[in-house]
């Protein structure tokens, strides 16, 4: 009886992502509130939570104080949720609730009004979940912080009575009283969110935070989350990180020189960083291994923010990779977009989009040095954290490329942001001078999991391809020691 | 739908004068009751009579507070004369309500 906690029954929103922080869901026939700014999607969440509930089986009424009946629908419509088909199927009823501020008022009064509506409209559809959005709206007419106190608590008692798992919503300014008019609510709910919106480096950002919950464990970071196309979306990055795949055997890099300097090829299922100068061959590489791949009828993803498909696909003919073979058996998607065009978070759920309905097996990102143009410095940090953490738990080979400005003296964090300690293997380029002309050498500077050459090795990029003069061949010709003990993990 | 209501008015059999008010309870709460008791007194001290109450439990009848959307109760709605008001409240504030209902000054 004592000692050991019993968990409390939740349902989970299906909100991608939250139910993972809300360790399974919100409260049953509890009271969750959802309060933040304007535009930080508190109507949203609501409204999600209630259409995927009455999809699965839950049916809902969903109250709105502040927009019009119709303005809800379109906007449902907008996230791809049929809330006038719902309402005909009987699994949802939408309830107008909004006074014109044209009533007089004239001694004491209480929201049993409403409140008859919505169990009215409960009993019809037999709801199991209800939203309030804007609850703050209707709670103005009373003008009275103590009489809003005893209506919430009349509402409350109310759900709670009725068994009702709800989610209310309520505006939360920063400034003004609103704050501290509403604490109360935090006291009274089982489970609170947050929401916030802000604008960080010009560009807007999204965090949920949630504040408690009542007889549960949470997550208790803020996470960022975006409005995407299908509702919301959440990225708990503590929770993807625990989950990182081994890496697994090894996967040819598509160049027999390189292979021979990596002992085989790349580990599959690792992160791999190339880095140099403007010029030096990344995207080739890239490309290489992304054409041998597609020739072993594995899927590749392209995330290309330097330049367009057509562009890319144009200069690599030129240095000799063909990529058109691969385009045509669909098993090389590319992705551009200018990092400029949206928000990290907003990159993130495209990429993170593509991965889920394409399903690589290895995915090429170029290039990171171009991601800080998504707004700071931290946002790009952010995203390339939660791409490839994802990336890990799910075993896709991950290729980054970097440029890198200036000349390598040793010790560079070769990723410009602190990113270096989630790579397993950095591959080095750079320009020499060779008297009358300038030659490219490559150097693998850390491959976890595999020997590797110790050596930096000439290469050409002729219209025929890559080139190693050297002639390099499995085993034989690995130059250097690798050290045997670099292998496991 | 009338395009004369004045002449209909006009024609009304004794409707000139005749208040219509429709009050919307919940239960038999003490508002509710307070709402009821005072819409009584002030008819019979203001109107003389000259009026109708109806009342409606939003608990029985929820449908009937969704087509005038009642969202708090006792809430009062003057039917006719027109313009319709609504008076939310249990009409403690009589100089208020006459006000709403467009008596004060006719009557005193």
């Amino acid at each position: 009886m004592h000692g050991k906690r019993r968990p409390i029954p939740k349902v989970p929103t299906q909100i991608a992502g939250l139910d993972e922080v809300l360790e399974g869901g919100v409260p049953r026939g509890r009271t969750t509130l959802a309060s933040g700014g304007p535009g930080s999607g508190k109507t949203v969440l609501g409204m999600e939570f209630l259409c995927r509930g009455a999809m699965a089986g839950e049916p809902g009424v969903f109250v709105t104080f502040e927009e019009r009946a119709e303005a809800v629908r379109t906007n449902a419509l907008s996230m791809g949720w049929d809330l006038a088909g719902l309402e005909k199927a009987g699994k949802v009823a939408v309830v107008e609730a909004r006074l014109n501020g044209e009533e007089v008022l004239s001694g004491d009064f209480d929201i049993r009004g409403i409140l008859a509506i919505v169990e009215g409209h409960a009993k019809r559809i037999r709801a199991k979940r209800v939203v309030m959005d804007a609850l703050d709206v209707l709670l103005r007419v009373y003008g009275d912080p103590q009489r809003e106190r005893n209506e919430l608590y009349r509402l409350h008692d109310w759900l709670t009575d009725r068994k009702l798992t709800n989610v209310l919503s309520v505006k939360a300014q920063l400034d003004g009283n609103m704050a501290y008019r509403y604490e109360f609510l935090d006291f009274m709910a089982d489970c609170v969110i947050r929401l916030d919106h802000r604008v960080v480096g010009q560009v807007a950002t999204r965090r949920l935070r949630v504040i408690k919950y009542r007889g549960s464990g949470f997550g208790t970071n803020e996470y960022p989350y975006v409005i995407g196309g299908h509702g919301i979306v959440l990225f708990p990055l503590t929770q993807a990180e625990l989950t990182h795949q081994p890496l697994g055997p090894k996967v040819p890099s598509g160049l027999a020189g390189l292979d021979a300097m990596l002992d085989g090829g790349f580990r599959s299922a690792a992160c791999i960083l190339i880095a140099g100068t403007s010029g030096t061959g990344k995207t080739t590489l890239a490309c290489a291994f992304a054409r041998t791949a597609c020739r072993r009828k594995e899927k590749v993803l392209y995330l290309n923010f330097e330049e367009s498909q057509e562009a890319m696909i144009a200069g690599m003919l030129s240095a000799g990779i063909d990529l058109r073979p691969a385009l045509r058996t669909q098993r090389l998607m590319v992705q551009t977009a200018l990092p400029e065009a949206m928000g990290s978070d907003n990159h993130l759920v495209r990429a993170l989009e593509a991965i889920d309905s394409f399903k690589p097996a290895h995915l090429i990102l170029d290039a990171i040095s171009a991601c800080v143009r998504m707004g700071s410095e931290q946002a790009a940090f952010d995203y390339l954290m939660r791409l490839v953490a994802v990336v890990k738990e799910r075993g896709i080979t991950c290729i980054l490329t970097n440029q890198i400005t200036g000349l390598l003296s040793g010790g560079e964090e070769l990723s410009g942001i602190g990113f270096s300690s989630v790579v397993d293997a950095v591959i080095h380029l750079r320009f020499v001078d060779a008297g009358q002309e300038i030659g490219r050498q490559i150097l693998i500077v850390k491959a976890r999991g595999s020997g590797h050459s110790n050596r930096r090795e000439s290469f050409y990029i002729t219209d025929q391809g890559i080139n190693f003069p050297n002639n390099l061949r499995l085993p034989s010709a690995r130059a250097g020691q690798a050290n045997p003990k670099d292998g496991g993990k | 739908m009338s395009k004369s209501p004045k002449a209909k008015n006009r024609a009304g059999k004794g409707q000139r004068g005749h208040y219509l008010l429709r009050l919307f309870m919940a239960g038999h709460g003490q508002n509710s009751q307070k709402a009821l008791a005072n819409l009584r007194s002030l008819c019979q001290e203001h109107l003389n009579g000259r009026c109708t109450i109806e009342t409606v439990d939003v608990v029985k009848d929820f449908q009937a507070a969704v087509r005038d959307n009642i969202l708090v109760t006792p809430a009062l709605i003057l039917v006719a004369p027109r313009p319709r008001v609504m008076v939310l409240g249990n009409l403690s504030d009589v100089p208020k309500v006459l006000a709403a209902l467009r008596l004060s000054g006719s009557e005193s």
